[in-house]
């Protein structure tokens, strides 16, 4: 699936899948030079980095959620990889063709790419035996991995030389090429070469391809990787990276500000402020590709209605809750889709705040103001219930979530707000479909594809569409969407679907947050991929005379 | 331990650890039940990241060889225990034995630390109150004692933390690092100092050390012994001190672990409460399992060595 529902804010943030592509692929092919790198940076020097969590696993199959993603992202290549620009650059693939009709894709890979050897081995070469190997091994029965429900659109990876591999698609579709960044393992790698379990000594102890391999994890699940000598893009600069997992967020700001650390992946926007005002270190933001939302249960009748759904989006204000539990650091949204993909309509604007509105919309459904200032239908109030996850770090949402109630109470409208533990929560909105409205937030790719979060034949047990949401219109576009096979004409269509769900709101739209990365300025070249993050990290170096 | 005791202890031991093992029995299906009951699948983790949809959990069900019912779930679970393999993390898929038993090193450095730490402090206090009654420093030590065992001890742990950054420019949160630190074997006395004052345990141990040896010391048989002239406090040592302490030692241990694993979350130490902490999050049920047992287990312990204490020191008690 494309989406995710993510609420446990950074541990639980899921991974995401595909990559944004923007522009033709160019077929560049990228000399082969051995290491070091000869750009006249200077190698060498510790990164230490702060993760919120431990990783479970750090092989690129099972692993699921973003700080496995982050280590994969160094160790590991995948066929192709994205540059700076968004654009699909050669990786383990040097060059590649595609057939006529966009079913077949040949690809022509290196042949001086070696493997992190293992301890006392020499290291082997990587051949199209590993991309075969690693295609069969995810598409296992027996394989638990995120990975396989993207990949389905593949009908066969057969090896034609000892570096050629042909792609054979089930049917041709859009971006196909970014699809292809997936990491490739070693055929030696696992010791099961059928399937992949997290049991599996290869699922923490990975060797790959990429410009850092891993040395050891400590007792606690701090990860140390270290360059790789052989990288085929040259050595990395710094000499090492390592992963602290940590258990408090506000300690680990302590860490950075105490030089325990050199970077937060992912700054808790409450810190923001401590580490803005301390010249030592620079704050990067980076888009996310995700927002939160209110949804509605739209089997509910009073929710059934669009102008109660429009009603209670006038009568809050989303401006002001995001500047003041946020520190402004975000942006309101209109739509279904990411803020910051192309499939984003910028001409839609957020409906105004209007609290006068919201009533004149809501006397317009039939309601009249009840003896305790709750409208009222039929004899009915305007009482909703409200479901909402506990968080790790939820004050924030918390906040959000009393402001939302004392709003709509404003409005008429009665709150009945309850908190719930992650996984009763997922059963009451995503199976019991007990709810009236929900609080989450989803993290995309960048393929736009939102047919899972409103179509109407993705209504049921455990699917997307928990809200019960059904329009035949947008059932259409979503189809019309997926099937095109051309951009221009797939943007056009998203920019409708986008107007039509922002007037229909199935959902309260709210905003997506600015991700921040907080380190050292002794870092030098930084550069940050939205949520693999790592993806350009063996250009950063430090300068020789702070290394220490 | 004079002979006379060997019989009455031995005896004793034979049956309570076959109540141990039914208890431990006990505490495995209860866990159990209230997991299976308790609402979420820990295979979701497993498929968090795409749609949890039922079939595709009931194939990834039949994949791993996971029985559809709890009582088969708990059979499956229990014969492996009992040739003493505890499973894999669901979440690592790391065996749950050797992880438990390296984290269980941190806690028990962390809980019989702070253990000490609090005797050391508890013990004199008692003693001289017992010894001397009221006076201004021991009543003095008392009050102290006692707020601090007031005082929740996360936010203590958190002054801790903020005082040393902010007043000594040191950093005390170990995490297991392979880098290098300075000062490390302070650090690592840092979270054993705050659980030892802040557990709660220093004030009801200086009280019922204070009570039970004051007590003691007004008994017939100490006055006569006084009068012979004997050495008082070897007379009162055995019931006025030995008993009252390993009494309040056992009595506390539950409480004790309950304090690890917010010192634990604070000070970033990598022992079985954080781990208990994460495996709850994701109903990582192996991981639960072992670490519920293992508590149970350690809070047994601390009972028993209570009661081989006590029998030894009053065989006769044996026989009630």
């Amino acid at each position: 699936m494309k989406h995710n529902y993510q609420s446990r804010s950074e541990e639980r943030m899921k991974r995401i899948l595909t990559i944004a592509l923007l522009g033709a692929a160019t077929a560049l092919c990228i000399p082969a030079h051995a290491a070091p790198k000869g750009d006249g940076r200077p190698d060498g020097g510790v990164l230490n980095y702060s993760e919120y969590g431990r990783p479970a696993t750090l092989d690129p199959i099972t692993s699921n959620e973003t700080i496995s993603l982050r280590i994969t992202e160094l160790v590991f290549n995948g066929l192709v990889g994205i540059d700076e620009k968004q654009e699909i650059v050669p990786e383990l693939a040097e060059r590649w063709e595609a057939s006529k009709d966009g079913r077949v894709y040949t690809f022509f890979l290196r042949k001086d790419v070696k493997w992190h050897p293992r301890e006392g081995d020499a290291p082997q070469p990587f051949t199209a035996d590993d991309v075969v190997f690693t295609y069969n091994i995810m598409m296992h029965p027996k394989t638990i991995t995120p990975l396989k429900v993207r990949y389905e659109f593949i009908e066969k990876v057969e090896k034609t030389g000892d570096y050629t591999v042909v792609i054979t698609l089930k049917r041709p579709i859009l971006n196909a090429l970014a699809k292809f960044s997936f990491k490739i393992i070693p055929r030696h790698g696992p010791a099961n070469p059928q399937y992949l379990t997290r049991e599996d000594r290869f699922a923490r102890s990975p060797i790959g391809t990429g410009p850092y391999m891993l040395q050891t994890v400590t007792g606690d699940g701090e990860v140390v990787l270290v360059a790789n000598p052989d990288y085929f893009k040259g050595r990395a600069h710094i000499d090492k990276f390592v992963a602290r997992p940590f258990a408090d967020q506000n300690i680990m700001a302590q860490a950075l500000m105490f030089n325990a650390i050199d970077m937060i992946v992912l700054v808790n926007p409450r810190n923001l402020p401590e580490v803005q005002g301390d010249k030592r270190f620079v704050l990067q933001p980076y888009n996310a590709l995700s927002y939160s939302f209110f949804g509605y249960n739209v089997r509910n009748p009073l929710l059934a209605d669009r102008r109660v759904r429009q009603a209670i989006t006038a009568a809050v204000n989303r401006q002001e809750m995001l500047d003041s539990f946020f520190n402004g650091q975000g942006t309101v949204i209109s739509g279904p889709f990411a803020p910051g993909s192309w499939a984003y309509n910028l001409d839609v604007k957020p409906l105004p705040f209007g609290p006068e509105r919201a009533r004149a919309l809501l006397i317009e459904a039939g309601f009249k103001p009840g003896g305790d200032g709750i409208m009222e239908k039929d004899g009915k109030k305007l009482a909703l219930s409200l479901k909402v996850p506990i968080e790790k770090e939820s004050e924030a949402v918390k906040r959000v979530v009393l402001a939302f109630q004392n709003y709509l109470k404003g409005a008429g409208i009665a709150i009945a707000v309850e908190f719930k533990e992650w996984q009763a929560w997922k059963e009451d909105v995503f199976l019991e479909h007990n709810f009236d409205i929900m609080f989450a937030s989803w993290v995309f790719d960048d393929s736009a594809d939102i047919s899972s979060l409103f179509h109407s034949a993705e209504i049921g047990d455990w699917k997307n569409n928990f809200g019960g949401y059904s329009n035949p219109e947008v059932d259409g576009l979503i189809v019309e969407s997926k099937l095109t096979l051309d951009h221009e004409k797939r943007r056009t269509i998203n920019r409708k679907l986008h107007a039509i769900l922002a007037e229909e709101q199935p959902y309260t739209f709210l905003w997506t947050l600015t991700n921040y990365s907080a380190y050292h300025r002794k870092l030098r070249r930084v550069q940050i991929h939205p949520y693999k993050f790592f993806s350009f990290a063996d250009e950063w170096f430090i300068p020789a005379s702070e290394q220490k | 331990m004079k002979l006379a005791a060997i019989r009455p202890v031995s005896l004793m031991l034979a049956r309570e650890l076959g109540i141990t093992a039914l208890l431990l029995f006990g505490v495995s299906v209860v866990v159990f039940a209230i997991l299976y009951l308790a609402p979420g699948d820990p295979l979701n983790v497993l498929l968090e990241g795409q749609s949890p949809r039922s079939e595709l959990a009931l194939g990834m069900r039949e994949a791993l060889g996971i029985p559809r019912t709890w009582y088969g779930q708990y059979a499956a679970w229990f014969g492996k225990m009992l040739q003493g393999n505890f499973g894999n993390s669901i979440r690592t898929g790391l065996p749950v034995l050797p992880e438990l038993a390296r984290v269980g090193v941190y806690t028990l450095t962390l809980t019989l630390g702070s253990l000490a730490l609090t005797l050391l402090i508890a013990v004199p206090i008692a003693v001289h109150a017992a010894a001397h009654g009221d006076t201004a420093g021991n009543t003095a030590a008392t009050i102290v004692a006692y707020v601090l065992s007031a005082v929740p001890v996360f936010w203590f742990g958190y002054i801790v933390v903020y005082v040393f950054i902010h007043t000594f420019s040191m950093f005390p949160l170990i995490s297991g690092t392979a880098a290098k630190q300075e000062h490390a074997w302070l650090y690592f006395l840092v979270p054993i100092f705050v659980l030892g004052v802040a557990s709660g345990t220093l004030s009801e141990m200086i009280r019922h050390l204070r009570e039970e040896l004051s007590r003691v010391l007004a008994e017939d048989y100490i006055r006569t012994a006084r009068a012979k002239g004997a050495a008082v406090w070897r007379h009162a040592f055995k019931e006025g001190f030995l008993i009252p302490v390993t009494e309040i030692m056992s009595a506390k241990i539950p409480f004790l672990l309950g304090g690890a694993v917010i010192v634990e979350q604070v000070f970033n130490w990598p022992g079985m409460g954080r781990m208990a902490w994460q495996a709850a999050q994701d109903r990582d049920f192996p991981v639960i399992m072992g670490i519920a047992l293992v508590a149970a287990a350690f809070v047994r312990l601390g009972n028993l060595l209570q009661r081989v204490v006590f029998t030894a020191v009053n065989p006769r008690a044996s026989r009630e």
